[in-house]
């Protein structure tokens, strides 16, 4: 186990390096360069140079490289060009917001999904087909339903016609409460799609272990069906199910980003937008950075949880 | 069932030699059926969208403003008038465009990347298969998020952000497939006679890599569609006045109490496209692959 983190952990650093090398390089990329994209027609001369000179961009090109590797290692993200607040206080603000969202939706997820599979899976293993195929038909239905689309949706009917929950205003950890009933369409937006992955899923999962024979001798020794189901179908279903887990933690992150957007939410998904709206190089690179070692790393801690799970694998 | 297989024999012929799957085999099938029940009108009426006697995508009607759907227009009307249908339309034909473009480009340079890195193996494997990672680092919306932002907006730039994104993926599918069926018994048995790796690779390993990839490419198009609207929900993918689906439903968002119907309708349209999408490639799967039936 300790070599196979250790491994990973090392495969996790070269990714991390590829990733931060290739946004360092394809930002510098842009036509022109970053500072004359920015200003548009709006700078010339002396001004873009000094423009230039703010962002670093008249370095020579593996100097701005180094300087930009440092610092990241030291968590210096500069400032914004375009309104020169601190990156790093934008940043520690933005997180928790969507660090709340992001949790409060798995934990939802997992909280309906694992059952709802689970029920889906034995409804089709007694061979009640028409009630399976509804689950099943209406989680493939809401898996492909376009996020903001079913944002929209949900706003109309759950905030706009029957007044549930507010669709705008302030956004403040300081009150849980009034912050949670904030978040909650959102989070139940995001929901709708990780729920149909995740019962389809455990559905498939369950269903291949049901007609496994330990699953026959656990029956055959009396044990309730519930049991059976929970305790022992279910939990050898685990690991696909966790990989899974791992993974739509992707789709979550995209999803964060639409729904912040569409209830102006002041997460990382908000800055990051706005930040492309006004071109602001500096901190869509810090963002979308930050997003993918988020998404390594989840990806990262899925693998080690999975080989824990299975028993079978060799260390 | 357009062809059925009474003996594993006949079954590991077709293995061998994948045919395209034609019409015969769609039709055959139930799922692929039912996404062309879906798909067919949605063509036919975008592909013939101009002729119909239908106001025009840009054209305004200052008389007939927010009109809820009725006869005259199916899907009601925005805020300047135009209708919503056919502004609808035309935002499926450039999200139809989109999707079998980036299917196309994701497809070739998958098949051409992942067939070298499985084919040659060591280094020219390792190369590929880090740069791979890298580019599967980053999730896949936040990706072309972030080409957009370098490449800029439109429909040429979102066509290949999408695709780049897009790529890695069927790189990674196709080197799986061409490795799997290493160990297989008729592989041995083309070694046996001296099969040379290049015969092997062309004539027996890339052909039976098909089915799969055409099953990945439809699911591929659905996504880009998706992605595309999302970009141009955002307003960073096809900029208005030329309507895209997503920027038809962000324009409907600031009216979706006066007028459900300009954001609601074409996101049903993707709805649809996206599911009759997936059953196309449950069906491909389907008719290619008797194991999959069930």
């Amino acid at each position: 186990m300790f070599t196979y983190s250790l491994n990973r952990l090392l495969q996790l650093v070269v990714t991390t390096l590829g990733v931060v090398t290739l946004v360092f390089f394809t930002l510098r990329l842009i036509p022109g360069d970053a500072a004359s994209a920015m200003a548009g027609d709006t700078l010339s001369g002396e001004a873009l140079d000094r423009l230039r000179e703010q962002m670093g961009l008249n370095k020579p090109i593996w100097v701005q490289y180094i300087e930009y590797l440092q610092n990241l290692i030291t968590l210096n993200f500069g400032e914004t060009i375009t309104t020169g607040l601190s990156i790093g206080g934008l940043l520690s603000k933005a997180i928790p917001i969507t660090l709340a969202i992001a949790v409060a939706t798995i934990v939802l997820t997992i909280i309906i999904s694992i059952p709802l599979g689970t029920l889906a899976a034995y409804l089709a293993h007694k061979g009640h087909k028409t009630l399976d195929n509804i689950i099943t038909g209406g989680a493939m239905l809401v898996d492909l339903m376009p996020s903001f689309w079913t944002a929209l949706v949900f706003l109309l009917l759950f905030s706009l016609t029957l007044g549930l929950f507010p669709a705008s205003g302030t956004v403040s950890l300081d009150d849980p409460a009034a912050f949670l009933h904030r978040i909650a369409l959102p989070v139940l937006v995001l929901s709708v799609t990780q729920i149909a992955t995740m019962a389809r899923i455990t559905r498939t999962a369950v269903l291949e272990i049901l007609s496994e024979d330990y699953i026959r001798t656990a029956r055959s020794m009396g044990w309730s069906e519930l049991r059976v189901l929970f305790r022992h179908a279910l939990k050898n279903a685990a690991l696909p199910i966790v990989t899974v887990v791992g993974l739509s933690f992707g789709s979550l992150l995209n999803g964060t980003i639409i729904v912040e957007f569409i209830f102006t939410i002041p997460g990382l998904g908000s800055l990051l937008v706005n930040g492309i709206n006004s071109r602001d190089y500096q901190l869509v690179q810090t963002l979308i950075v930050f997003y993918a070692l988020f998404f390594v790393s989840v990806n990262f801690f899925t693998d080690l949880v999975y080989k824990r799970l299975d028993p079978r694998v060799q260390f | 069932m357009a062809i059925t297989f009474t003996t594993p024999a006949r079954a590991s012929f077709l293995l061998r030699m994948p045919k395209l799957p034609g019409l015969k085999f769609l039709a055959g099938n139930k799922k692929a059926r039912l996404a062309l029940i879906i798909l067919v009108p949605i063509l036919l009426l975008t592909a013939f969208a101009s002729y119909l006697p239908l106001q025009g995508p840009l054209q305004t009607n200052l008389r007939a403003m927010m009109q809820e759907p009725s006869f005259l227009h199916p899907f009601g009307t925005d805020r300047m008038g135009r209708d919503v249908l056919v502004r609808t339309l035309a935002g499926v034909q450039v999200s139809l465009f989109v999707g079998f473009s980036v299917a196309i480009i994701a497809l070739v340079f998958g098949v051409v990347l992942g067939t070298i890195a499985g084919f040659f193996g060591r280094t020219v494997d390792r190369a590929i298969m880090s740069v791979v990672d890298i580019f599967l680092a980053f999730p896949s919306l936040l990706l072309a998020i972030g080409l957009v932002s370098v490449v800029g907006t439109g429909l040429v730039p979102v066509i290949l952000a999408i695709a780049i994104a897009d790529v890695p993926r069927f790189i990674r599918l196709q080197r799986s497939l061409v490795l799997s069926p290493r160990s297989r018994a008729y592989i041995d048995a083309a070694r046996t006679v001296k099969a040379s790796q290049w015969w092997l690779m062309s004539r027996h390993i890339v052909p039976n890599t098909i089915a799969p990839l055409l099953v990945a490419a439809s699911i591929a198009a659905a996504n880009a569609i998706l992605v595309e609207a999302s970009l141009s929900f955002l307003g960073l993918g096809i900029m208005p006045p030329s309507p895209s689906l997503g920027n038809i439903i962000r324009d409907g968002q600031l009216y979706l109490q006066q007028a459900w119907w300009i954001s609601t309708m074409p996101g049903v349209v993707i709805l649809a496209i996206a599911l009759s999408l997936h059953f196309l490639s449950d069906g491909i799967r389907e008719a290619l692959d008797p194991r999959a039936r069930k």
